[in-house]
């Protein structure tokens, strides 16, 4: 009794190897050529047979299989019935299933360096499919056929995210009369997936992935500020913010947030305590950047406990 | 200048080499040349955070760009540059053999630009000594921009040559020089408040590299990541008024070395097992005389793995199940025991998740995950600043529906719990409950809407809302709620044009609680809650006025956002007698609320015309205008140096004044080969 579950294991082999063999199989039948497409999809054609998929010299490019068919199915049926969209051939339209619609792109680019995430991905989870983002005949950006240049197109679906960066204190994603954008979204995020599942982040952890621009921050600190090795997002947000250095609160709010036993972080610092107030004491603790004013070295110090130093 | 010109000289010789040939349109380019008019109304702070990330110049300038692409049946080679001999100045050349390997080389600059002419009483900003006495004659203080610039250079190889095979690496450099303001206490503790200019002056080495293979069923990579962090100044040496240690310490130089491995397999009925394995190991040093010795070793070394299943067995079920792990095991040298900071850490993460495709075009997923953190400190030794660990519980949902041509919608919710356990007595009994820690209860509720009533209209609307509390939490961080609305349109008008316009809408409200232990008869409570309110828009539109020929580009865009903080504190602070000092400036619950909290209005627009007067040449001309208002109980109405006794301050002006208003005219030539 106990071997049954090895019995199994060439039953499962057998069914697999039939699988894929079963898949991989292909009919010639259907098939007409990309020069008839051609004739009536002369746009298409031509921007196709600019585009990377028409470069023989790529091993499985389309141009090495069926041309457009690859993508776009055995054509017979559709040239016989006088076209149209949709008709008789698969069209990438927006009521299609994205998982079909998916499945055409990722019998090449399935085993790409970069997709073997791709099935973890929150993008997968969601039902987006490749032509969501990538547009092989009408790209607006030629890196990776993209149909917007980022961060728009993020934004068409990101719409909470492109709030954010358009508050006042933001990564430089967007800058207008910028040479280049020094920060995109895919500086940070894999839209293919990441083995990090929600956020699909270009590392193991926040903290990781911040380092990579933020080096200096990497310490290790003598004196380490306990939730700054653990997570940057305790204090900072990641897209925008209101409050400058990206703050998720401004000093000493932020700051008092923990910091409430004691000494002079339990004090109220009030509206009176500006600049223009009459307040005479602790003023230095509630202007200017607040606390920072003296606990500069807060994300961790070689000389002091208190930051100080 | 002579840049620039010689830059461009190579371009248009390019350009022009490329026209003696054109029945060989393997080449093609573009070269443009854009003059920039600019007027800013604003003082140090607002030009500063006008040019926040860019580099315009105030009586104008010349920008050049141009793109280089060469595309042949069996290989390519592509080079771009702009903003020659500008802080923003990059070039870019990438290039390969098609299907056997790529390369690229590039070397790119952007500032940060904080503050220009902050002040100091010391000499030597920009530099790792101060030197002088503080005083409060604040016209005879040195001036110098709080400003960082990032100059970086490297390039990358990825071979296919071997395929199934993959080779990949890539070095880069960063040079990061400048100043940023840092604070420091002139005795300790207390005393004055120093804010200081921080030399910057780093250098940091990148390389990555990865090696595997990729065929399906199987992939597998190996991947090695170096980098090192070298800091021209240890340590910022003060001036002879600070006490001792008479130094502010700067960041040390590092190392880090990260290995991993990534592996993902293709099972049977459409299932995919993936892994991920890493470890790394950083290393800092600094022979700054500090207090735990006179040469610091830090060392911190992580681990992490994580596998996942996924499943598509059948075509209306998705599965996921997934483990990770992540350690942070800090082995920093502590010869005196001094240090007691040195956090370890590590989260156990398991998850599942469930889609399901059900009729009328409903999918529904859903899912479970649960998360343990454990740290601690090394050689914890107060009972009450033990850290504690963390239990969390996240159950979501999601349901879409895509049931109708022109419309797909979803809406989901998300729960998160987050239980706490506290080691210790003395931390369990600790009145206060920090954020980060604590426990908390979050309720997150998204819908999403978008519409497309015809084939070039697409509209979305988006609504979430997040609520936490924090319930075990009597004096600290207690509830922090958000609503974000968000909106957005564009429809092409076929040959006439395209529009396109968002709009958003956010409040933010964090409630805190505290009690006042010293300096009052009795302990006392005070509250503040903060309000954020934020709304922006922006329209735009393309004009085709003459189809392919003239068109008009207009663009305008908004953001406002008004912050405030209300306080409320008892009537204790307000008493004459044995009150916080108060009643001495007439403070009473209706006055002390502050109102100016990050207040900001950034209001921009853009009209521009393009004219394309040939296939190849092409002009534009526009104008720009924007405003920045910025208002803030902190910043407002600054002084370098206020008053207060051993509570005074000496300031440098760090983000003072924001506020700018600003005209800008530009216009160029494109010629496209």
């Amino acid at each position: 009794m106990r071997k049954k579950p090895f019995a199994l294991l060439p039953i499962s082999l057998v069914f697999l190897f039939v699988f894929i063999a079963a898949s991989s199989a292909r009919s010639d039948e259907g098939y007409v050529g990309s020069e008839t497409c051609k004739g009536c999809h002369e746009a298409a054609f031509a921007s196709y047979a600019k585009s990377v998929h028409a470069k023989k010299a790529i091993p499985g490019s389309p141009v090495n299989k069926e041309g457009c068919e690859s993508c776009h199915g055995p054509g017979a049926q559709h040239a016989e019935k006088g076209g149209g969209r949709g008709v008789a051939i698969f069209a990438f339209g927006r009521k299609v299933d994205a998982r079909e619609k998916a499945s055409k792109c990722l019998a090449c680019h399935g085993d790409m360096r970069g997709m073997e995430h791709w099935d973890m991905s929150m993008h997968k989870t969601a039902g987006i499919s490749c032509d969501r983002c990538h547009s092989p005949h009408m790209p607006k950006m030629q890196k990776d056929l993209l149909k917007e240049r980022e961060p728009d197109l993020c934004f068409g679906c990101h719409k909470n995210i492109r709030s954010q960066f358009n508050k006042q204190s933001h990564h430089p994603i967007q800058e207008e009369f910028v040479g280049r954008q020094a920060v995109k979204c895919s500086t940070c995020h894999n839209p293919m997936g990441s083995a990090n599942i929600k956020a699909m982040i270009r590392a193991d952890s926040v903290n990781d992935l911040c380092y990579n621009c933020h080096a200096e921050k990497r310490g290790p600190y003598a004196f380490e500020h306990p939730p700054v090795p653990e997570n940057c997002l305790s204090c900072h947000e990641i897209h925008g913010s209101n409050h400058s250095r990206l703050l998720v609160r401004k000093p000493p709010l932020l700051c008092q947030s923990c910091h409430n036993v004691g000494r002079h972080p339990i004090t109220p610092y009030t509206n009176l305590h500006s600049f223009t107030g009459p307040a005479t004491s602790s003023k230095n603790r509630f202007f200017a950047r607040g606390c920072l004013n003296c606990h500069g070295n807060i994300h961790g110090s070689s000389l002091s406990e208190a930051f100080i130093r | 200048m002579k840049t620039r010109i010689v830059v461009l000289s190579v371009i248009i010789s390019f350009a022009l080499f490329s026209n003696a040939y054109p029945q060989d349109k393997a080449i093609e380019g573009e070269i443009s040349l854009t003059g920039v008019w600019v007027n800013v109304d604003g003082k140090e702070g607002g030009k500063a955070k006008f040019t926040e990330y860019r580099d315009l110049k105030e009586d104008g300038g010349f920008y050049g760009r141009a793109k280089l692409k060469l595309d042949t049946e069996k290989y390519f080679l592509n080079f771009n540059a702009g903003d020659f001999a500008y802080d923003t100045q990059f070039y870019k050349i990438d290039g390969g053999i098609w299907g056997n390997f790529k390369f690229d080389l590039f070397y790119d600059e952007i500032p940060h630009n904080i503050t220009f002419d902050a002040r100091t009483p010391f000499l030597g900003a920009g530099h790792d000594t101060l030197v002088g006495t503080p005083n409060t004659n604040v016209s005879t203080w040195n001036t110098f921009d709080h400003s960082i610039e990032r100059h970086q250079y490297g390039g990358g190889l990825k071979v296919d040559l071997i395929k199934p095979f993959f080779f990949d690496t890539s070095f880069q450099r960063e040079e990061r020089e400048g100043i940023k303001p840092n604070g420091a206490a002139e005795t300790s503790p207390g005393g004055r408040a120093f804010e200081l200019p921080e030399p910057v002056d780093y250098i940091t080495n990148n390389l990555k590299a990865s090696v595997g293979y990729a065929q399906k069923p199987l992939f597998l990579s190996f991947n090695y990541f170096y980098s090192d962090f070298n800091n021209s100044d240890t340590s910022l040496n003060l001036p002879a008024n600070f006490n001792a240690p008479r130094a502010f310490s700067l960041p040390p130089d590092n190392t880090y070395h990260k290995g991993a491995f990534k592996g993902a397999v293709d099972l049977p009925y459409n299932s995919k097992f993936s892994t991920n394995l890493g470890f790394s190991k950083g290393e800092s040093e600094t022979s700054i005389v500090s207090l735990i010795g006179s040469h610091y070793e830090g060392k911190v070394e992580t681990k992490n793995y994580g596998f996942a299943l996924t499943s598509n067995p059948v075509r209306l079920l998705d599965v996921k199940v997934y483990h990770e792990y992540y350690r942070r095991n800090n082995k920093s040298d502590d010869p005196l025991g001094v240090a007691d900071i040195f956090l370890n850490y590590k989260i156990s993460t398991f998850g599942a998740e469930l889609g399901l495709r059900l009729p009328q075009s409903f999918y529904l997923s859903g899912g479970y995950k649960y998360a343990r953190t454990k740290r601690n400190k090394k050689g914890e030794t107060d009972p009450a600043e033990v850290l504690p660990f963390n239990t969390d519980n996240v159950y979501f949902a999601d349901l879409k529906w895509g049931g109708l041509d022109f419309l797909e919608a979803r809406v989901g919710y998300e729960r998160f719990d987050r239980d706490t356990n506290y080691r210790t007595l003395e931390s369990q009994g600790d009145v206060s409950r920090r954020f980060s820690y604590a426990a908390q209860n979050k309720n997150t509720y998204k819908a999403l809407l978008d519409i497309f009533p015809l084939e070039d209209l697409n509209v979305g609307l988006e609504y979430r809302h997040r609520k936490i509390d924090y319930s075990d939490t009597i004096f600290g961080l207690r509830n922090d709620k958000r609503n974000e609305f968000e909106t957005n349109a564009d429809y092409v008008m076929g040959k006439v044009g395209k529009v396109y316009g968002y709009a958003d809408f956010g409040w933010i409200e964090f409630d805190r609680l505290q009690q006042k232990t010293e300096g009052l008869p009795a302990p006392a409570d005070w509250g503040a809650k903060m309000k954020d309110r934020t709304y922006g828009y922006g329209i735009g539109n393309e004009i085709y006025v003459i189809p392919k020929k003239l068109i008009l580009v207009f663009q305008h865009d908004y953001v406002k956002s008004n912050g405030s903080v209300d306080l409320t504190l008892a009537d204790i602070f307000f008493q004459p007698a044995g009150g916080a000092g108060l009643a001495g400036i007439g403070a009473n619950n209706s006055n002390i609320d502050i109102s100016r909290w990050d207040d900001y209005t950034l209001y921009s627009f853009k009209i521009k015309t393009i004219c394309n007067f040939t296939k190849s040449l092409a002009a534009s001309i526009g104008y720009a205008y924007e405003r920045f208002k910025y208002n803030d109980a902190q910043l407002d109405n600054y002084q370098f140096a206020p008053t207060g006794g051993t509570n005074a301050a000496i300031l440098t002006g760090a983000y003072k004044d924001q506020s700018y208003r600003a005209n800008i005219i530009f216009g160029g030539l494109t010629y496209k080969f």
